[in-house]
């Protein structure tokens, strides 16, 4: 078995875009479902963990293509 | 028989330990030798390719489960216990062979057995096989598949380590009030969607 099945220069690619192309749509999926939840009733415990959900999936996409730019040397 | 028909459709639904969705749930325990063996030949990209399959298995069983009507409140549980088994594996192998930075691997293992304690804490509150539904921690869940392939792959390791431990921190606080103080909902009836 090759220890190496693709090239480095393919691998790099492959592990940027499988991260960048989650983490960039995520944090916008996710501003915009915080953004549409702005009216719901946040007495509601539901809606308050919804919300804070959305926090942390908004970081987690910002943090993901921070991370792709510093691999790819941009930042 | 209106009376019978709808205590019948209330009843909660049986469905078998062995079906489906737990089998592909299982089947991600067998991506771990071979992680292992890839990790302690110091083939990086075989171990990308092993992980990324554990995370395609994760995402694959609640489609199964969906597919073929077997979900139950143990399957949930069942997937929550595995991707602690797989992924603390893989953070401490990586961890271990000097793949990423093992201070915080040390706070996520820390972290992720405080967040088991709470859901053992919760479930013993509930009196009954329940899972939490953590809408912030399901999203930590793909992040910490990913850390392990960020560190076979040598992709900005330290800052996706690192970064990820203030992050887990604020959800175990904020989830800590809502599995240990809050009320807990009543159990789901047959047909209604789980939480």
């Amino acid at each position: 078995m090759s220890p190496t099945p693709m090239s480095d220069a393919t691998f790099k690619w492959m592990l940027t875009v499988l991260t960048g192309g989650l983490a960039g749509p995520w944090a916008i999926i996710d501003s915009i479902q915080l953004w549409r939840s702005r009216t719901a009733d946040r007495r509601d415990p539901i809606v308050r963990d919804k919300q804070f959900g959305y926090v942390i999936g908004i970081a987690i996409g910002v943090i993901g293509v921070i991370g792709c730019l510093k691999f790819q040397n941009v930042i | 028989m209106v009376a019978a028909s709808e205590a019948s459709s209330s009843a909660p639904a049986r469905v078998s330990l062995v079906n489906p969705a737990n089998a592909v749930t299982a089947a991600r325990y067998l991506t771990l030798p071979p992680l292992y063996w890839a990790v302690a030949h110091g083939y990086h990209q075989w171990a990308t390719i092993f992980i990324l399959i554990c995370g395609l298995f994760d995402k694959l069983d609640g489609l199964v489960a969906r597919i073929f009507h077997c979900k139950s409140a143990f399957g949930e549980v069942f997937d929550a216990i595995t991707d602690a088994a797989c992924y603390g594996f893989g953070l401490i192998l990586v961890a271990a062979f000097g793949w990423a930075p093992v201070l915080p691997v040390v706070a996520m293992i820390a972290m992720g057995g405080i967040n088991v304690v709470m859901r053992l804490a919760y479930a013993k509150r509930a009196g009954r096989t329940t899972n939490y539904k953590s809408y912030a921690m399901e999203r930590t869940v793909a992040y910490t598949g990913y850390l392990i392939g960020f560190a076979t792959g040598g992709m900005a390791v330290h800052f996706y380590f690192w970064a990820y431990v203030p992050l887990m921190a604020a959800i175990l606080v904020h989830d800590a009030r809502r599995m240990l103080v809050d009320p807990i909902p009543p159990a789901p009836v047959a047909g209604a969607e789980v939480h």
